[in-house]
Protein backbone atom coordinates (compact mmCIF):
# COMPACT_ATOMS: atom_id res chain seq x y z
CA UNK A 1 0.00 0.00 0.00
CA UNK A 2 1.24 3.24 -1.06
CA UNK A 3 2.27 5.40 2.18
CA UNK A 4 0.63 9.09 1.84
CA UNK A 5 2.52 11.44 3.19
CA UNK A 6 1.57 15.29 4.23
CA UNK A 7 4.30 17.48 2.67
CA UNK A 8 3.94 21.10 4.75
CA UNK A 9 4.80 24.13 2.49
CA UNK A 10 8.09 25.61 3.01
CA UNK A 11 8.12 28.86 4.40
CA UNK A 12 11.30 31.03 4.15
CA UNK A 13 12.99 34.81 3.45
CA UNK A 14 15.29 35.75 0.51
CA UNK A 15 17.75 38.57 1.23
CA UNK A 16 19.87 40.17 -2.10
CA UNK A 17 23.22 41.35 -0.98
CA UNK A 18 26.08 42.62 -3.50
CA UNK A 19 29.02 44.77 -2.01
CA UNK A 20 29.20 48.41 -3.14
CA UNK A 21 32.11 50.18 -2.96
CA UNK A 22 30.52 52.40 -0.62
CA UNK A 23 28.10 50.22 1.10
CA UNK A 24 28.14 46.84 2.69
CA UNK A 25 25.37 44.87 1.91
CA UNK A 26 26.21 41.38 2.89
CA UNK A 27 26.38 42.94 6.97
CA UNK A 28 23.43 44.20 6.49
CA UNK A 29 21.80 41.32 5.22
CA UNK A 30 23.53 39.27 8.42
CA UNK A 31 21.65 41.82 10.61
CA UNK A 32 18.17 41.35 8.70
CA UNK A 33 18.20 37.38 8.73
CA UNK A 34 19.04 37.40 12.64
CA UNK A 35 15.86 39.64 12.96
CA UNK A 36 13.65 37.46 10.61
CA UNK A 37 15.13 34.43 12.20
CA UNK A 38 13.94 35.78 15.79
CA UNK A 39 11.06 37.46 15.19
CA UNK A 40 9.47 35.42 12.18
CA UNK A 41 11.25 32.35 12.98
CA UNK A 42 12.01 31.94 9.43
CA UNK A 43 14.99 30.66 7.32
CA UNK A 44 16.94 32.82 5.59
CA UNK A 45 17.89 32.34 2.09
CA UNK A 46 20.89 35.16 0.42
CA UNK A 47 21.92 35.59 -2.99
CA UNK A 48 25.42 37.31 -2.95
CA UNK A 49 28.68 37.01 -5.00
CA UNK A 50 32.19 35.89 -3.86
CA UNK A 51 33.38 39.59 -3.86
CA UNK A 52 30.45 40.14 -0.97
CA UNK A 53 30.88 37.12 0.58
CA UNK A 54 33.43 36.94 3.56
CA UNK A 55 35.89 34.43 3.69
CA UNK A 56 34.91 34.11 7.65
CA UNK A 57 31.22 34.13 8.41
CA UNK A 58 29.85 35.05 11.57
CA UNK A 59 26.20 33.78 10.62
CA UNK A 60 24.81 30.61 9.48
CA UNK A 61 22.71 30.90 6.39
CA UNK A 62 20.06 28.47 5.56
CA UNK A 63 21.04 28.48 1.82
CA UNK A 64 23.81 30.87 -0.12
CA UNK A 65 22.98 31.76 -3.98
CA UNK A 66 26.21 32.79 -5.88
CA UNK A 67 25.15 35.27 -8.33
CA UNK A 68 27.09 37.23 -10.52
CA UNK A 69 26.70 40.92 -9.76
CA UNK A 70 25.10 43.16 -12.43
CA UNK A 71 27.21 46.25 -11.62
CA UNK A 72 25.49 48.55 -14.63
CA UNK A 73 23.56 50.63 -12.38
CA UNK A 74 24.19 53.74 -10.74
CA UNK A 75 22.76 56.19 -8.32
CA UNK A 76 23.81 59.87 -7.14
CA UNK A 77 26.06 57.63 -4.26
CA UNK A 78 27.57 55.61 -6.51
CA UNK A 79 27.67 51.96 -7.83
CA UNK A 80 24.24 50.21 -6.58
CA UNK A 81 23.98 46.82 -7.62
CA UNK A 82 20.09 46.05 -7.73
CA UNK A 83 19.22 44.01 -10.98
CA UNK A 84 19.09 41.13 -11.17
CA UNK A 85 15.55 40.73 -8.47
CA UNK A 86 13.42 38.79 -10.73
CA UNK A 87 15.93 35.60 -9.74
CA UNK A 88 13.97 35.64 -6.65
CA UNK A 89 11.73 32.94 -7.95
CA UNK A 90 14.44 30.55 -9.43
CA UNK A 91 16.80 31.20 -6.63
CA UNK A 92 14.18 30.92 -3.68
CA UNK A 93 14.21 27.31 -2.12
CA UNK A 94 10.82 27.84 -0.63
CA UNK A 95 7.58 27.49 -1.32
CA UNK A 96 6.39 30.59 0.13
CA UNK A 97 9.08 33.25 0.23
CA UNK A 98 9.18 36.49 1.79
CA UNK A 99 11.80 38.67 -0.66
CA UNK A 100 12.88 41.96 1.44
CA UNK A 101 15.68 44.40 1.15
CA UNK A 102 18.18 44.40 3.26
CA UNK A 103 17.91 48.00 4.86
CA UNK A 104 14.05 46.40 6.10
CA UNK A 105 14.14 46.21 9.88
CA UNK A 106 12.08 43.96 11.40
CA UNK A 107 10.78 44.64 14.42
CA UNK A 108 7.86 42.27 15.00
CA UNK A 109 6.25 39.29 13.23
CA UNK A 110 3.50 41.27 11.57
CA UNK A 111 5.22 40.09 8.15
CA UNK A 112 3.74 36.65 8.22
CA UNK A 113 0.46 38.01 7.80
CA UNK A 114 1.35 38.47 4.54
CA UNK A 115 1.43 34.34 3.95
CA UNK A 116 -2.46 34.24 5.03
CA UNK A 117 -3.31 36.80 2.38
CA UNK A 118 -5.65 35.08 -0.51
CA UNK A 119 -3.04 35.46 -3.33
CA UNK A 120 0.00 34.03 -4.49
CA UNK A 121 2.14 37.39 -4.91
CA UNK A 122 1.44 40.49 -3.04
CA UNK A 123 3.74 43.61 -2.41
CA UNK A 124 2.97 47.14 -0.50
CA UNK A 125 1.38 50.18 -2.89
CA UNK A 126 1.11 52.84 -0.25
CA UNK A 127 4.24 54.14 1.83
CA UNK A 128 4.02 56.55 4.74
CA UNK A 129 7.09 58.46 6.19
CA UNK A 130 7.75 58.58 10.11
CA UNK A 131 7.60 62.40 11.33
CA UNK A 132 5.68 63.00 7.98
CA UNK A 133 2.26 62.26 7.91
CA UNK A 134 0.81 63.70 4.59
CA UNK A 135 3.67 62.57 2.31
CA UNK A 136 2.42 62.60 -1.11
CA UNK A 137 2.78 58.69 -2.96
CA UNK A 138 4.94 58.37 -5.10
CA UNK A 139 4.37 57.77 -9.06
CA UNK A 140 6.47 56.23 -11.91
CA UNK A 141 5.84 59.84 -13.27
CA UNK A 142 2.89 62.34 -13.66
CA UNK A 143 1.75 60.72 -16.77
CA UNK A 144 1.52 57.51 -15.60
CA UNK A 145 1.06 55.00 -12.33
CA UNK A 146 1.12 54.76 -8.76
CA UNK A 147 4.13 53.26 -7.98
CA UNK A 148 4.20 49.32 -6.16
CA UNK A 149 7.20 48.66 -4.03
CA UNK A 150 9.97 46.00 -4.25
CA UNK A 151 10.57 46.35 -0.33
CA UNK A 152 8.55 43.86 0.56
CA UNK A 153 7.38 40.80 -1.80
CA UNK A 154 5.49 37.68 -1.10
CA UNK A 155 5.10 35.26 -3.15
CA UNK A 156 4.09 31.63 -3.66
CA UNK A 157 5.87 29.21 -6.42
CA UNK A 158 2.96 29.40 -9.14
CA UNK A 159 3.05 30.30 -12.68
CA UNK A 160 1.19 33.75 -12.03
CA UNK A 161 3.97 34.69 -9.70
CA UNK A 162 6.71 32.95 -12.42
CA UNK A 163 5.34 35.01 -15.02
CA UNK A 164 5.73 38.34 -13.12
CA UNK A 165 9.44 37.66 -12.35
CA UNK A 166 9.88 36.42 -15.90
CA UNK A 167 8.07 40.13 -17.13
CA UNK A 168 10.27 41.92 -14.23
CA UNK A 169 13.56 40.61 -16.13
CA UNK A 170 12.02 41.51 -19.56
CA UNK A 171 11.44 45.08 -18.22
CA UNK A 172 15.04 45.37 -16.73
CA UNK A 173 16.13 44.69 -19.76
CA UNK A 174 14.04 47.20 -21.97
CA UNK A 175 14.12 49.42 -19.43
CA UNK A 176 14.62 52.63 -21.21
CA UNK A 177 11.92 51.83 -23.46
CA UNK A 178 9.32 51.36 -20.36
CA UNK A 179 11.13 54.74 -19.54
CA UNK A 180 10.19 56.12 -23.05
CA UNK A 181 6.84 55.41 -22.80
CA UNK A 182 5.40 56.25 -19.18
CA UNK A 183 7.86 58.91 -18.77
CA UNK A 184 10.72 58.20 -15.90
CA UNK A 185 14.31 58.96 -15.97
CA UNK A 186 15.41 55.36 -16.91
CA UNK A 187 19.34 56.34 -15.67
CA UNK A 188 18.91 54.49 -12.23
CA UNK A 189 17.27 50.82 -12.40
CA UNK A 190 14.66 51.18 -9.96
CA UNK A 191 12.86 47.20 -9.18
CA UNK A 192 9.98 49.44 -7.48
CA UNK A 193 9.21 50.93 -10.90
CA UNK A 194 9.97 47.95 -12.69
CA UNK A 195 7.67 45.68 -10.39
CA UNK A 196 4.97 48.20 -10.83
CA UNK A 197 4.74 47.71 -14.74
CA UNK A 198 5.28 43.72 -14.53
CA UNK A 199 2.21 42.97 -12.64
CA UNK A 200 0.32 45.66 -14.26
CA UNK A 201 1.47 43.48 -17.47
CA UNK A 202 1.12 40.28 -16.11
CA UNK A 203 -2.71 41.51 -14.58
CA UNK A 204 -3.94 42.21 -17.79
CA UNK A 205 -2.61 45.93 -17.47
CA UNK A 206 -4.49 46.76 -14.19
CA UNK A 207 -3.49 46.51 -10.31
CA UNK A 208 -5.26 43.33 -8.43
CA UNK A 209 -6.57 44.70 -5.22
CA UNK A 210 -5.60 41.22 -3.98
CA UNK A 211 -2.14 41.40 -5.01
CA UNK A 212 -1.38 44.06 -2.34
CA UNK A 213 -0.45 44.21 1.03
CA UNK A 214 -3.25 46.00 3.10
CA UNK A 215 -1.05 48.29 5.18
CA UNK A 216 1.57 50.90 4.36
CA UNK A 217 4.96 50.40 4.35
CA UNK A 218 6.97 52.92 7.06
CA UNK A 219 10.41 54.58 5.64
CA UNK A 220 12.49 56.48 7.19
CA UNK A 221 12.78 59.70 4.83
CA UNK A 222 15.60 62.48 4.47
CA UNK A 223 16.34 64.85 7.33
CA UNK A 224 15.03 61.80 9.78
CA UNK A 225 17.33 59.67 11.97
CA UNK A 226 16.40 56.62 13.91
CA UNK A 227 18.18 55.74 17.13
CA UNK A 228 18.36 52.46 18.81
CA UNK A 229 17.02 53.47 22.54
CA UNK A 230 19.23 50.38 24.03
CA UNK A 231 21.93 48.08 22.82
CA UNK A 232 19.67 44.83 22.75
CA UNK A 233 20.25 42.78 19.99
CA UNK A 234 16.91 42.71 19.37
CA UNK A 235 15.98 46.10 20.26
CA UNK A 236 12.11 47.27 18.77
CA UNK A 237 12.51 50.61 20.62
CA UNK A 238 13.78 53.38 18.89
CA UNK A 239 13.79 57.37 18.49
CA UNK A 240 13.28 58.87 15.73
CA UNK A 241 14.49 62.54 14.92
CA UNK A 242 13.55 64.92 12.59
CA UNK A 243 15.00 68.19 11.53
CA UNK A 244 12.28 70.31 10.66
CA UNK A 245 13.08 73.22 8.01
CA UNK A 246 11.25 76.55 9.31
CA UNK A 247 11.83 79.93 7.95
CA UNK A 248 15.86 79.30 7.38
CA UNK A 249 16.47 77.50 11.04
CA UNK A 250 16.25 73.72 11.93
CA UNK A 251 13.86 72.79 14.93
CA UNK A 252 14.64 69.08 16.49
CA UNK A 253 11.59 66.82 16.81
CA UNK A 254 11.37 63.46 18.00
CA UNK A 255 9.04 60.61 18.73
CA UNK A 256 9.45 57.14 20.30
CA UNK A 257 8.53 53.95 18.16
CA UNK A 258 8.22 50.08 19.43
CA UNK A 259 7.51 46.97 17.62
CA UNK A 260 7.01 48.79 14.36
CA UNK A 261 9.03 47.50 11.08
CA UNK A 262 10.48 50.44 8.80
CA UNK A 263 12.11 50.31 5.87
CA UNK A 264 15.60 52.96 6.17
CA UNK A 265 16.43 54.59 3.25
CA UNK A 266 19.77 56.33 4.80
CA UNK A 267 21.89 53.84 4.54
CA UNK A 268 24.73 55.28 7.03
CA UNK A 269 21.69 55.50 9.61
CA UNK A 270 20.72 51.45 9.24
CA UNK A 271 24.47 50.72 9.45
CA UNK A 272 24.29 52.97 12.58
CA UNK A 273 21.61 50.98 13.69
CA UNK A 274 22.97 47.39 13.00
CA UNK A 275 26.55 48.19 14.75
CA UNK A 276 27.15 46.88 17.58
CA UNK B 1 25.37 58.38 23.68
CA UNK B 2 21.76 57.35 24.99
CA UNK B 3 18.96 58.92 23.36
CA UNK B 4 17.77 60.51 26.54
CA UNK B 5 20.90 62.88 26.34
CA UNK B 6 20.74 62.65 22.91
CA UNK B 7 17.06 64.43 22.97
CA UNK B 8 18.04 66.81 25.26
CA UNK B 9 21.40 67.99 23.74
CA UNK B 10 19.45 68.56 20.61
CA UNK B 11 16.70 70.32 22.58
CA UNK B 12 14.62 68.30 20.43
CA UNK B 13 10.70 68.78 21.13
CA UNK B 14 8.35 65.82 21.41
CA UNK B 15 6.16 65.73 17.99
CA UNK B 16 2.86 64.63 19.42
CA UNK B 17 0.88 64.76 16.05
CA UNK B 18 3.63 62.90 14.19
CA UNK B 19 3.80 60.59 17.14
CA UNK B 20 -0.32 60.20 16.53
CA UNK B 21 0.00 59.70 12.83
CA UNK B 22 2.35 56.44 13.85
CA UNK B 23 0.42 55.24 15.99
CA UNK B 24 -2.50 55.00 14.02
CA UNK B 25 0.08 53.74 10.73
CA UNK B 26 0.87 50.80 13.22
CA UNK B 27 -2.51 49.65 14.92
CA UNK B 28 -4.85 50.09 11.36
CA UNK B 29 -2.62 47.46 10.05
CA UNK B 30 -3.26 45.11 12.72
CA UNK B 31 -7.05 45.18 12.28
CA UNK B 32 -6.90 43.06 9.16
CA UNK B 33 -7.83 39.23 9.18
CA UNK B 34 -7.97 36.68 6.89
CA UNK B 35 -10.36 33.93 7.35
CA UNK B 36 -12.73 31.96 5.33
CA UNK B 37 -11.38 32.82 2.54
CA UNK B 38 -12.03 36.73 2.55
CA UNK B 39 -9.92 39.36 3.76
CA UNK B 40 -11.60 41.77 6.97
CA UNK B 41 -11.21 44.57 8.69
CA UNK B 42 -11.89 44.14 12.27
CA UNK B 43 -14.55 47.20 12.50
CA UNK B 44 -17.42 48.51 14.49
CA UNK B 45 -19.35 48.56 11.26
CA UNK B 46 -18.16 44.87 10.19
CA UNK B 47 -18.94 43.75 13.64
CA UNK B 48 -22.06 44.68 14.56
CA UNK B 49 -23.61 43.45 10.71
CA UNK B 50 -22.27 40.10 12.11
CA UNK B 51 -23.71 40.97 15.81
CA UNK B 52 -27.31 42.05 14.20
CA UNK B 53 -27.82 39.52 11.92
CA UNK B 54 -29.51 36.26 13.05
CA UNK B 55 -28.12 33.83 10.07
CA UNK B 56 -25.79 31.14 10.59
CA UNK B 57 -24.64 31.80 7.02
CA UNK B 58 -23.92 35.55 5.47
CA UNK B 59 -22.81 36.60 2.30
CA UNK B 60 -20.55 39.97 2.77
CA UNK B 61 -18.25 42.18 1.16
CA UNK B 62 -14.52 41.58 2.06
CA UNK B 63 -11.65 44.13 2.04
CA UNK B 64 -11.41 43.60 -1.95
CA UNK B 65 -14.75 43.81 -2.49
CA UNK B 66 -15.54 40.44 -3.41
CA UNK B 67 -19.17 39.02 -1.66
CA UNK B 68 -18.01 36.47 0.41
CA UNK B 69 -20.24 33.76 2.01
CA UNK B 70 -19.46 32.90 5.91
CA UNK B 71 -20.03 31.58 9.05
CA UNK B 72 -21.44 34.54 11.15
CA UNK B 73 -20.44 33.11 14.65
CA UNK B 74 -16.83 31.98 13.34
CA UNK B 75 -16.00 35.54 11.75
CA UNK B 76 -17.59 37.50 14.64
CA UNK B 77 -15.39 35.84 17.39
CA UNK B 78 -12.41 36.35 15.12
CA UNK B 79 -13.07 39.94 14.73
CA UNK B 80 -14.28 40.58 18.71
CA UNK B 81 -11.41 39.43 19.47
CA UNK B 82 -8.61 41.23 17.61
CA UNK B 83 -10.54 44.42 17.37
CA UNK B 84 -10.29 43.95 21.36
CA UNK B 85 -7.01 42.80 21.44
CA UNK B 86 -5.74 45.47 19.02
CA UNK B 87 -7.41 48.54 20.36
CA UNK B 88 -6.28 47.66 24.28
CA UNK B 89 -2.76 47.66 22.81
CA UNK B 90 -3.61 50.54 21.29
CA UNK B 91 -5.20 52.61 24.07
CA UNK B 92 -1.98 51.34 26.32
CA UNK B 93 0.33 53.12 23.84
CA UNK B 94 -1.80 56.31 23.54
CA UNK B 95 -1.85 56.37 26.72
CA UNK B 96 1.54 56.81 27.19
CA UNK B 97 1.79 59.17 24.49
CA UNK B 98 -0.12 61.66 26.36
CA UNK B 99 2.17 61.95 29.37
CA UNK B 100 4.49 63.03 26.95
CA UNK B 101 2.37 66.27 26.70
Amino acid sequence: MASIREEKMTRGALLFAFNSPKYNYYEMAVSTAKRINHFLDLPVTIVTDSESLPVKQSYQFDNIVMAPADKNNFRDWGLWINKGRYRAYQFSPYDETILLDTDYMVNSDKLLTTFDLPTDFCCHDTTSFLMHPNAVQEMLSVYSFDTLWATVVTFKKTKRAEQIFNCLEMIQNNFNHYADIHGFISATFRNDYALTLATRIVNGHTTLVEDVIPWNLLHVGKNTSVYRNNDDEFNTEYTVMFDNWNRGKIRKEYITIKDMDFHVMNKENFMELISE
Amino acid sequence: MDTTTLISEAKARFNHNSAKAYLKDKYDSKFIVADQSGLWRANLETINFLNSSIEEWVIIIDTFDNPVRVNRINLLEKLNETYSKVMNAWHEEWLQLEKKR
